[in-house]
């Protein structure tokens, strides 16, 4: 059964001097019990997408429906079978304990008092942080606090819960907590988590299936599995020694679909990740760059991940595309 | 069939009220805490007003006007509710936007005006032990010469509380266009209405030291209305017959502002959704 439905959704920001077409034209679904990611870079309109279906914005043209109701027509609905966290709001109220905090958003939603008790311990035993409940927020850790907000976004039970970045800036302990939740909550519970991240390694983790997202649009979904082994083109890392070399730019070699680089001023180095249009091309480029005088003491064929699908679909990767949205 | 859906309808109603009931209670539950919460809180607010409060009353009885110092009493315990009003009440919503906690609120079912309605009641309540403390302290240290409390004490103090935080309400919603300069406007508010309101003087009628346009600004202030007839009440002993013009003033300006910034606030939500822009705040 969908819990999430999307039909031709598009998202129009007008200012005076500009019209922004920040989503076009999305239509997917998203089942009951699954973990499902939306990947793409900052300013791909994973945000935007998100708040339509959690009633914050609404949609210029198309339709989605939450749990079965229109986010436009039956907000109220769609409210209280939802919850929401992204990494950019606060948790609470900072002179009030983690407990009282968890208890006032869980009366937002008129959670009998004692489920909303017993829902805190639960979800403060599954996200590690029963010993913390009794303090008062601005006493908490970062880590803490981000996990607080996970547990938050769960307090009322809800069928279809919202995440914005939800492991932005955590640490790997409290991140790998919160993603075990994801799935145990998922899958136990029936929930659906939708995830919109540009974490590619949680993307792979947790999600069941993920949608690439850019420029507004959904270029491809599936299982991340197989969105990997669609890649049939070979990707391939090489690192270099950059000394007194004019490197340029090697994702536009002749034969590379697109790649990313990654340099090392201090050490004078570079890592070049590439996808060949076919493996022949691998000597051509290796040839190119040592007339650039670029030495390559290293180069191996490594398998893809789902930013190399993302670059096959787009040729950039996702820095290179904020790069491009910023300016 | 009619009577099954008239049942789901009552069911439904009856859900969103026990909703309601319980976003106001929690929201004022976590006002209370929050402020008792933050020692430093304790200090500002009790002892601010409590000295600000003594030194008028001091002045008072050094210009030999012994009589007035329970102005300057029943102004201390009245201004920690103006001073509720504005920094926490007002500038709440602001601060939740600024926070990202409105979309927090606006993605539930709590309806917003049980949010502020919860608010003003958990200001209300926990500003009294403080409003309670000045009284008491004054009264003992001064011993102004107060009319026994009546009925219509008790009914013009909480008139005067519903119109202020009728006021905040407003105010509240009104701060949500604002950005970071919401600060400043407090500031510019919290010192212009504290004069013209008259907390430590009165500001109207026929003792007040200002011009009469200046009065008729000051007289749209509920706060004004109200000190003006709590000092009537508890000093010159007049009762309900010779205030209900201020009455039903303060009645009036309590539903209009309630009205009002219920309903700005229901515009800018809706506003919000469909340009975005409450949520430029939240990136």
């Amino acid at each position: 059964m969908a819990n999430v439905v999307t039909e031709n959704l598009t998202r129009v920001f007008e200012t005076k001097s500009k019209r922004i077409l920040a989503l076009d034209g999305v239509s997917f679904e998203v089942q009951r019990g699954e973990v499902f990611g939306l990947l793409g870079p900052n300013g791909a309109g994973k945000t935007t997408l998100i708040r339509i279906l959690t009633t914050l914005l609404l949609p210029t043209y198309g339709r989605a429906l939450v749990g079965g109701f229109d986010v436009v027509k039956e907000a109220k609905k769609v409210r209280s079978i939802i919850g929401f966290s992204s990494s950019s709001e606060r948790v609470g109220f900072d002179f009030v304990t983690a407990r009282r905090n968890l208890w006032f958003f869980s009366q937002l939603y008129g959670t009998p008092i004692s489920e909303a008790n017993r829902r805190i311990e639960e979800l403060a035993a599954m996200l590690d942080f029963q010993d913390q409940l009794d303090r008062k927020l601005y006493t908490l850790t970062t880590g803490y606090r981000q996990r607080l907000n996970i547990a938050r976004a769960f307090i009322n039970g809800p069928q279809v819960v919202f995440f914005d970045e939800p492991t932005n800036g955590m640490d790997v302990f409290s991140a790998k907590k919160i993603r075990e939740l994801f799935v145990k909550e998922a899958k136990t519970n029936s929930r659906t988590i939708f995830l919109a991240t540009h974490n590619m390694f949680e993307a792979e983790e947790v999600c069941d299936r993920v949608a690439i997202i850019d420029r507004g649009r959904i270029l491809a979904i599936d299982s991340p599995e197989n969105l990997k082994s669609s890649l049939s083109k070979p990707v391939v890392l090489l690192e270099t020694d950059i000394a007194g070399a004019s490197i340029g730019d090697p994702t536009q070699l002749e034969g590379v679909v697109g790649g990313t680089i990654k340099v090392d001023d201090e050490n004078e180095a570079a890592k070049i990740r590439v996808i060949l249009r076919d493996e022949d091309f691998l000597e051509k480029i290796l040839g190119l760059l040592e007339k650039r005088r670029v030495r390559v003491f290293n180069y191996q064929r490594i398998e893809p991940t789902l930013e190399d699908v993302f670059i096959s679909l787009v040729g950039a990767g996702f820095a290179e595309r904020e790069r491009g949205i910023e300016a | 069939m009619l009577g099954r859906a008239s049942q789901r309808g009552r069911g439904a109603l009856r859900r969103s009220f026990v909703i309601w009931v319980k976003v106001a209670v929690s929201r004022a539950l976590i006002r209370i805490v929050a402020m008792y919460g933050d020692p430093l809180w304790i200090v500002v607010n009790v002892g601010g007003p409590m000295l600000t409060s003594l030194a008028l009353a001091f002045l008072y009885r050094l210009a030999g006007l012994s009589s007035l110092t329970g102005f300057a009493i029943l102004g201390g315990g009245m201004v920690s509710y103006w001073g509720n009003v504005i920094w926490s009440m007002a500038s709440q919503l602001n601060w939740d936007k600024r926070s990202g906690m409105i979309y927090l609120y606006i993605a539930s079912p709590a309806p917003l005006t049980a949010l502020l309605i919860g608010m003003s009641l958990g200001g209300i309540l926990g500003t009294l032990p403080s409003s309670i403390a000045v009284l008491i302290i004054g009264t003992l240290l001064f011993r102004p010469p107060f009319a026994p409390p009546t009925m219509a004490v008790a009914l013009i103090f909480m008139l005067t509380l519903v119109a202020l935080y009728g006021m905040g309400i407003a105010l509240s919603s009104l701060y949500l266009i604002l950005g970071r300069e919401s600060e400043e406007v407090n500031e510019v508010l919290y010192e212009s209405i504290s004069f013209l309101s008259g907390i430590y003087f009165p500001s109207i009628g026929r003792f007040s030291p200002l011009p009469l346009a200046v009065q008729a600004v000051a007289s749209l202030i509920p706060l004004t209305l109200g000190m003006d007839a709590l000092r009537r009440t508890l000093f010159y002993a007049e009762g309900l017959t010779e205030l209900w013009p201020n009455l039903s003033a303060l009645a009036a300006m309590a539903v209009a502002s309630i009205f009002i910034g219920l309903r700005t606030l229901s515009y800018i939500e809706r506003r919000g959704r469909e340009t975005g822009d409450i949520l430029v705040a939240m990136k």
